[in-house]
């Protein structure tokens, strides 16, 4: 699939089909995740393939309500992790990314680039899911420190996102972008 | 181009020709980014496209000095980014990524607040992708005084200054940096599994 075609044609996809997922294609889109550059080359990424069905229940029960309309419901995403076969969560190693040598922050982020270097490797995920006819969805609304409990992740690394692996069952919906002129400026900001 | 060609072959890229890069492969660039999925579809992601030499060498001058044991000298990415044509300044909304899910009044959900560094990684991403297919070269840089940049570009409070990334048409071509392997990086159903 053309590169430009992936970016344009994924979507998040919240229903899956019960069709297995075989090891060569999960291998495909991790090699594709780490092939993502990061800070220093430091990859502080992390992946854990989640096929067993009990594990990703509990997981998919820490994905914190959605509110609508004053009652609280679940997110369509718990239902799509229980349905596919597949769970990736993504971990980070902290202290990597965006620290010098000795162990202090370069930037005014702090301890946070690991939140955008996993992110640089999920985003090829998704499309290296896409391109293989697989769905992805990238959840962050859930309680770390009990996924992080159920996984076994130790001290120094967290559990950053996941995204359920599957056929999809639906074609996924557009959700409508800004235009390019509402988020794009030229040699200044708002100009 | 096929992507699993640009996710492999893609580089980061630190030597640039002069020639120039045309506006409509700059919007392409941007498109792609637009792109990307994003918390609850907010999108807080802003791009600045800096091509006056100026101002481009005025954010430049904003990255880290690299400090040695004997002297200070100019971190390497300021002179990479006066060479190529255009700079691409990503920056993010704050307040919005992260959110409560559903609406009502605005409190971030998870522990770890704002994810506006995770969303904006994930549109830079599809950016450098893009520029790649596209026959130009990228390198995402960090190591800047953000703050700084945000005078600079006239960053309004409330909006901050991520990443940048420089758009030429690469001089030579990138080295492959070591992977770890893949066993290294991938567990089964647990930590360590």
């Amino acid at each position: 699939m053309d590169v430009l075609d992936a970016i344009m044609g994924r979507r998040s996809i919240r229903r899956y089909k019960s069709n297995p997922v075989d090891d060569a294609k999960i291998k495909t889109v991790l090699e594709a995740a780490h092939w993502a550059p990061s800070w220093g080359n430091k990859q502080c990424w992390r992946f854990i393939v989640v096929r067993d069905q009990e594990t990703r229940s509990k997981i998919a029960d820490t994905l914190m309500k959605i509110r609508v309309e004053n009652e609280l419901v679940e997110n369509a995403a718990a239902r799509g992790i229980r349905q596919a076969p597949v769970l990736i969560v993504v971990c980070a190693e902290k202290g990597q990314a965006g620290f010098r040598s000795d162990g202090t922050p370069v930037t005014d982020k702090g301890d946070v680039w690991y939140m955008f270097d996993v992110a640089l490797a999920v985003e090829n995920l998704a499309l290296a899911a896409h391109s293989v006819g697989l769905g992805t969805v990238i959840v962050g609304g859930f309680d770390t420190t009990r996924v992080e409990e159920i996984l076994g992740v130790p001290d120094g690394y967290r559990v950053v996102t996941m995204t359920p692996l599957g056929v999809p069952d639906h074609a996924g919906q557009v959700s409508p972008r800004k235009d390019l002129a509402e988020v794009t400026y030229h040699e200044k900001f708002g100009r | 181009m096929e992507l699993f060609e640009a996710i492999k072959n893609r580089r980061s890229i630190r030597v640039y020709t002069a020639d120039p890069v045309d506006d409509a492969k700059i919007e392409a660039i941007l498109e792609a980014g637009r792109w990307a999925p994003s918390w609850a579809n907010t999108q807080c992601w802003r791009f600045i496209v800096v091509r006056d030499p100026e101002v481009k060498a005025r954010v430049a001058d904003t990255l880290f000095k690299v400090v040695l044991p004997d002297k200070v000298i100019e971190n390497r990415a300021t002179a990479i980014i006066n060479s190529a044509p255009v700079l691409i300044v990503v920056c993010a909304v704050t307040g919005v990524s992260g959110g409560k899910l559903g609406g009502g009044e605005f409190e971030f959900l998870t522990d770890k607040g704002d994810w506006f560094m995770f969303d904006t990684a994930l549109a830079v991403q599809n950016m450098v992708l893009a520029a790649h297919g596209l026959g130009l070269g990228t390198v995402i840089i960090g190591t800047a005084d953000a703050p700084r940049v945000e005078k600079v570009l006239g960053v309004p409070e409330g909006n901050r200054v991520v990443a940048m990334f420089p758009v030429g048409v690469p001089a030579r071509e990138g080295k492959v940096p070591p992977r770890k392997e893949l066993s290294e990086i991938v567990f089964k159903d647990r930590w360590g599994g």
